[in-house]
């Protein structure tokens, strides 16, 4: 149920799946498959690309706006037919949760890779030199204070139902507070207001997103993730405190689909199955709609056009 | 006044036995809670810390799921739901085409913009037939076709379907007593509940998509209704319906030819209020999947396009216009027996309807653009709106650091620290205070028992970060709205003038101006509070005009009579009789407020609102709905103290 | 006498009493403690009453004295807590809902103090209500409607909204809506009150001009005495729920059977009400009289001029043209100017 969910732009990565024009395949069913298209636009092209790639293997499709956390549990008793986009970090417990339950098919993984740490934009470098590193970050804390953070420095987080643990600034002992914002659409708010005016930001963000291409910028690196991390307190800088370290930086991104898939529509299932998207595939379905303004189906229909041989592999696999 | 000295001493000895140290921790804090905090340590807010005196939560989720699943609740849900989708997707393919519901093609646009000019002009005339139309044109020339004919499909169902709902509880609790006196109390909260509160039975009980959000809606939309269709019938004149009852009524004729064509005023400001709720409801119903207007700006906000947002903003609210126009304008319209018409004179509106709608289904295919309007040829002014949000944010955001930095500094925190330093039995003694105050024991009692709920149920700190931010909007609310209704009330015109403001921003979606504010004031308290300003003033300003505008004329003649200047005329007449009014404006004001600073949560606030938007996203429907209600019985015992005093106030002004 | 069109019995109505607390004696009576009781308001208080077919029945009395809570009873618009309502021998009270819309659909028909004319409705829209609702054809009760504003003088108005009337007109098309049926019992609340005296009089010229055509049945409720005396074939004065006397006007004037009701008719004036008949010697032998005579049942009113312009005695003759007694000055003079020791 994420408001404006974060996963903007990645969600572009399947858009691989279909047929050249001259094969034609037997969906199997004329019973329309679901898709579900969650509140940011790479999602919502990729689902267009998927759904006239379905298309075209003489599938019937159906579009269905749905929140991004509830719709495992669409598909686990058929409302929808298949997930795009799993995103380890914010998905995997409602997906293991209708795993668990049974009625929800792994689909398998992308290669595509995404990263969910503090991040800045890259003119935030001029005003604190040391960046990325998470020392520089703590140096420069005062220049990310504001008139109501008493002095110290202020990151800005997403909304608290991400629930992201503050406990970190306490680890590495920063002088920072930790602010969270009640909804993606405000840390792009705030995001534009400090960029527009030259001033210091640091805030949660996540790549592939549509904030690369419009700002440019990095994550802060904090010593590297490990399990130990979490649960030892004697690891790491801090030898008294657990939570001395960033968060991982690669989770997985799964497509998922509806138990009957494979029974009732075998064809687009064996696509699902093949398709793999690259962080690039995303970004660029993401520019389409938020850079160059295009609608979600025009875009997925131009994605198609160009990367005819992106897709075609897929389709051509034997078996 | 005197007889309540002995509140106000224990309330001192409270607050003086605490600085003292000496109060005993039970008299100070409930027992778990927000921790205390000055400004700088409220980052750890995302902790959720709080304890149920009462597991009021856990007893929800239990009667919840009981009936979800014991009861089988959930297969009729189910089943309304899925007759639902397919009325909506019948609604859908009717406007848009495609292959669900009855599998028609889409109609021309300018079928339907001959519709809406045509349907405007036989209904009201030119002005209402340029609005309609125009709006229309509006949605094809700005590329918003699509997410229109969606929302304007998603109306089709909901609103029918509430003012349905609506009138059949409001005629059988007319008739019942008990079923009236079970309803009044439900309406109050329902009205209050916050819009997010409501979402989460709805997931789980409808499921996910798109017609989960024309539940929602509708569920929303249909308290005014039932509300209005009561009132309207218990005021019809007795003797109306007694010479209903001599010309021979049955029941039923009585029912549908006098009693409800004689409320009509009152229905008909249901069907308005309706139209207005569905429409606020847009946007929100898209957070659970209502596609359309909504979505689509949810979306373009989620990609900061503030322009685009803007005029899809602005859509929503012509939308609202012309469906209450056009809605009103059908009520209106008399029908002339006196004409005795030949046939081509009578039907000439559906007719030309006929004719026009066929020219353009006949003209689509030599003319494209009668068709669909290219997208090539669609205009936004989207570029223009972000240009000047940037000049606003590049030019005042320096002039205005030292005056949040002060607001926040000085004023917010310190206000906010002394409602949560205040030991809560301090609080409850100073409500029950008011409560006897100006209602008796009552009252006292009754606000008493809505905020002690607020306290067993472990909300109570958050609820008063909900209150400072709530009291804070409201007193900026009267110091800027009442001047501004007083002044704009002064002549005819100005007047006018406001109250379409005043529509205009009621329908618009509050999120769109959000993004701004946090532009200009970044995330914190200031921000919420600003934008709960925008939106709570509006019955302020518009009760102020209307309290003014609508003393009797014989009163102000009397006053010209008097030889009263502008200024005497305002001190010594038009302000104390419009006081009552006016109180209930503040009233509305404080409701909006309250339904406001949980949306405003948006930005990130740390009180009640923001774990509500918590628990939607855990769709944990115990917890939503209790924070729903502790907000709603804030809003309540607001409600209740206010109108009691403005209803006594009237009294003595004889205007009732 | 013919059999009465409407007959009621120990008719009561008391506001705010459980039906359970009533307790009613053999004749219908209700004990008199419960009259009295906390939170009662008695408006009709044992009522017997006929009225015969043609007959014209004015009720008279003080505001609130239960007036037009005996025309509701007597339409059963409201519940009577308990007595009998007998119209033309039908039991009324024991209706079922069928029977009672029959009735008002082709029987009744009424005139509200207030109006009620039904705001959404244009005045031939009112006026053609009871007829829709009887299921008649769109273009007769358009008709009948039309007959109807011509026969109350509205024409040109038939497409306002009573809101758009003044008072006058709206209690017009109220008159017009319940005579659009052809009612045989025809009740009025106070019909004419709301009109300026002019209309007001023509509106009764008119409303004697229709009985004599139609001859309904009508219960007339007004507080205007001259409106009484000139529609009224009986009056029935009413004091807190009772009827203090019904009669006819000269009765009523010259036998007040309380002191309420002489007090109510102290200011009436008496030559309005008193026939000639009833203020007349007998024919004396040989006595000189005046060569023209007066009807015996003409109202003094309208003889004063004449029996003071002559020098001799006027004679009193009936429809017959017999003699049947003479009229001097000094009778006249005495029904002008009664002196309050003597009764007249
Ligand atoms: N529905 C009611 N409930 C309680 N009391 C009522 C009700 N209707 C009338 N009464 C009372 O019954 C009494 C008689 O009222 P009614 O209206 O019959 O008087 P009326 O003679 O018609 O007076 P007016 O000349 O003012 O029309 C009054 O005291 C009135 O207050
Ligand atoms: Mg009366």
């Amino acid at each position: 149920m994420k408001l404006f969910s974060k996963r903007a732009v990645a969600s572009a990565l399947f858009a691989g799946l279909g047929i050249s024009g001259t094969a034609t395949a037997d969906c199997g069913s004329s019973d329309p498959i679901v898709i579900p298209t969650h509140n940011w636009s790479s999602q919502i092209v990729m689902s267009h690309v998927v759904g006239q790639l379905f298309e075209k293997i003489g599938c019937n499709v159906e579009y269905t706006s749905t929140d991004s956390q509830a719709v495992y549990e669409a598909v686990r008793i058929g409302d929808a037919t298949i997930e795009l986009e799993v995103w380890e970090g914010s998905f995997a417990t409602s997906f293991n949760t209708a795993l668990d339950k049974g009625g929800i098919l792994d689909a398998g993984t992308h290669d595509a890779v995404t990263r969910e740490e503090w991040w800045y934009p890259t003119y935030v470098e001029e005003h604190c030199p040391g960046l990325p590193d998470w020392e520089a970050l703590a140096a420069c804390a005062e220049m990310f204070a504001r008139p109501d953070s008493g002095g110290k420095g202020v990151y800005v987080d997403g909304p608290v139902e991400w629930l992201h643990d503050p406990a970190r600034i306490e680890a590495l002992g920063m002088n920072f507070i930790q602010i969270n914002v009640g909804g993606a659409a405000a840390l792009w708010a705030e995001l534009e207001a400090a960029a527009k005016q030259n001033k210091p930001i640091v805030m949660f963000n996540w790549s592939p997103n549509f904030t690369d291409a419009l700002y440019g910028g990095s994550f802060i690196e904090f010593p590297a993730f490990d399990e130990k991390c979490k649960t030892d307190a004697s690891w790491g800088i801090n030898p008294d405190a657990t939570n001395d370290c960033g968060s991982p930086a690669g989770g997985y991104l799964k497509k998922a689909a509806w138990y009957m898939m494979p029974v009732t529509w075998p064809a687009a299932y064996k696509a699902l199955t093949r398709i793999n998207f690259t962080t690039n595939h995303v970004g660029t379905m993401a520019m389409f709609v938020d850079v160059e303004e295009m609608e979600h189906d025009e875009a997925a229909t131009r994605w198609i056009e160009e990367n005819e041989d992106v897709w075609s592999p897929w389709l051509y696999a034997s078996q | 006044m005197k007889g309540y000295a002995w509140l106000g001493a224990l309330v001192l000895a409270l607050l003086l036995a605490k600085s003292a140290g000496l109060l005993p921790a039970f008299l100070d804090e409930l027992p778990l809670h927000l921790e205390k905090s000055s400004i700088d340590t409220l980052g750890d807010a995302g902790k959720e810390a709080y304890t149920e005196l009462v597991p009021f939560g856990l007893i929800l989720d239990h009667t919840f799921e009981f009936m979800r699943e014991e009861l089988g609740v959930s297969l009729v849900t189910r089943f309304v739901s899925k007759r639902l989708k397919e009325l909506i997707d019948i609604f859908d393919n009717i406007l848009r085409g495609g292959r669900k519901g009855l599998g028609l093609s889409a109609p021309p646009w300018t079928a339907l913009l001959v519709i809406a000019f045509i349907l405007g002009y036989s209904l009201k005339g030119w002005r209402l037939a340029l609005l309609s139309g125009g709006t229309v044109m509006y949605f094809a020339i700005f590329g918003l076709w699509k997410f229109a004919m969606e929302t304007l499909a998603l109306l089709a169902a909901a609103v029918p379907i509430s003012i349905i709902i609506g009138l059949l509880v409001g005629i059988v609790a007319y008739r019942k007593k008990w079923l009236e006196l079970a309803l009044l109390p439900i309406l109050s909260v329902a009205q209050t509940l916050p819009h997010f509160a409501y979402l989460i039975p709805v997931v789980v009980f409808f499921g996910i998509g798109h017609q989960t959000g024309v539940i929602a809606t509708i569920i929303f939309a249909v308290p005014p209704m039932v509300r209005l269709t009561l009132l309207g019938l218990q005021r019809v004149a007795p003797e109306i319906v007694e010479a209903g009852k001599m010309s021979g009524c049955t029941n039923l004729q009585l029912l549908f030819r006098v009693q409800l064509p004689s409320a009509r005023n009152e229905l008909l400001l249901g069907v308005n209020q309706v139209i207005m709720q569905c429409l606020a409801m847009v946007v929100i119903a898209a957070f659970i999947g209502a596609s359309g207007l909504g979505y689509r700006l949810l979306h373009k906000l989620q990609s900061l396009k503030l322009g685009q947002s803007l005029e899809i903003g602005v859509a929503i609210v012509l939308l609202a216009v012309v469906l209450d126009g056009l809605s009103r304008a059908w009520a209106e319209k008399k029908r002339d027996y006196a004409a005795d018409l030949p046939f081509h004179r009578r039907f000439r509106y559906p007719i030309l309807l006929v004719v026009m709608v066929a020219a353009a289904y006949l003209l689509a295919p030599y003319f494209p653009i009668l068709e669909k309007v290219p997208r090539d040829l669609t205009v936004t002014y989207a570029k223009t709106w972000d240009g000047l949000v940037d000049w606003i944010v590049l030019n005042w955001s320096d002039g205005l650091t030292n005056f949040r930095y002060f607001l926040i500094v000085n004023v917010l925190a310190p206000l906010r620290d002394a409602l949560l330093y205040m030991p809560y039995p301090s609080v409850l003694l100073l409500v029950a205070g008011l409560g006897l105050l100006l209602g008796g024991y009552y009252s006292a009692l009754l606000t008493l028992a809505f905020l002690v709920f607020i306290g067993l149920a472990g909300w109570w700190d958050r609820a008063m970060i909900t209150a400072y931010m709530v009291v804070f909007a409201t007193f900026i609310c009267i110091v800027i709205g009442i001047p501004v209704g007083i002044f704009s009330a002064l002549s005819e015109r100005r007047a006018k003038t406001a109250l379409f403001w005043c529509d205009t921003f009621q329908t618009f979606p509050s999120f769109i101006y959000i993004l701004p504010v946090i532009m200009l004031f970044q995330v914190n308290d200031l921000s919420a509070i600003m934008a709960v300003i925008v939106y709570a003033i509006i019955p302020a300003v518009r009760y102020t005009v209307e309290g003014i505008r609508s003393i009797a004329p014989e009163l102000e003649e009397a006053a010209t009579m008097a030889g009263c200047n502008t200024r005497q005329r305002l001190v010594h007449l038009q302000l104390p009789v419009a006081i009552p009014h006016i109180m209930l404006g503040v009233n509305q004001t404080i409701m909006f407020a309250f339904s406001m600073v949980i949306i405003a949560a948006f930005v990130g606030t740390i009180d009640l609102g923001q774990q509500i938007f918590k628990a939607l996203s855990e769709t944990n429907i115990g917890k939503g709905v209790v924070l729903g209600l502790c907000v709603s019985f804030m809003a309540l015992a607001v409600d209740h103290l206010v109108t009691r005093w403005a209803r006594e106030r009237r009294r003595l002004l004889g205007l009732d | 006498m013919s059999e009465p069109v409407i007959r009621c019995r120990s008719l009561y109505k008391i506001f705010g009493l459980n039906p359970a607390d009533l307790r009613i004696d053999g004749d219908g009576v209700v004990e008199p403690s419960i009259l009295e009781r906390e939170g009662t308001v008695t408006a009709v208080d044992n009522v017997n009453l006929d009225v015969s077919p043609g007959e014209l029945l004015i009720v008279m009395g003080l505001s609130g004295s239960g007036k037009s809570t005996l025309v509701r009873c007597l339409s059963r618009l409201i519940e009577p807590t308990s007595g009998s309502v007998e119209i033309e021998g039908m039991n009324l009270l024991g209706m079922g809902d069928r029977e009672l819309i029959d009735l008002r659909r082709s029987k009744m028909g009424m005139v509200f103090q207030n109006f009620a004319l039904l705001p959404h409705r244009t005045a031939l829209e009112n006026i053609a209500f009871p007829l829709q609702m009887r299921g008649m054809k769109r273009r007769d009760y358009v008709e009948r409607a039309r007959r109807m504003i011509a026969l109350v003088g509205l024409e040109g108005r038939e497409n306002n909204f009573p809101r758009e009337l003044s008072g006058g007109q709206q209690q017009r098309v109220g008159i017009a809506r319940s005579l659009a049926v052809e009612p045989d019992i025809w009740f009025l609340d106070e019909p004419f009150s709301a009109l300026d005296p002019l209309i007001r009089k023509e509106m009764q010229d008119e409303f004697l001009r229709l009985q004599s055509l139609l001859n309904k049945t009508i219960v007339f409720i007004t507080h205007d005495f001259d409106e009484a005396l000139k529609l009224a074939d009986r009056i029935a004065i009413m004091f807190n729920g009772r009827i203090e006397q019904i009669g006819r006007p000269e009765d009523i004037v010259l036998n007040p059977a309380t002191d309420y009701v002489s007090r109510f008719t102290s200011d009436v004036p008496r030559e309005k009400v008193l026939r000639v008949g009833s203020v007349m010697n007998p024919p004396s032998e040989g006595e000189e009289v005046a060569d023209r005579a007066v009807d015996v049942t003409d109202r003094v009113e309208n003889v004063v001029e004449y029996v003071l312009g002559q020098r001799l005695p006027v004679p009193v003759v009936d429809s017959g043209d017999t003699v049947v007694g003479v009229m001097h000055q000094a009778h006249v003079l005495k029904v002008l100017f009664p002196s309050r020791s003597e009764p007249a």
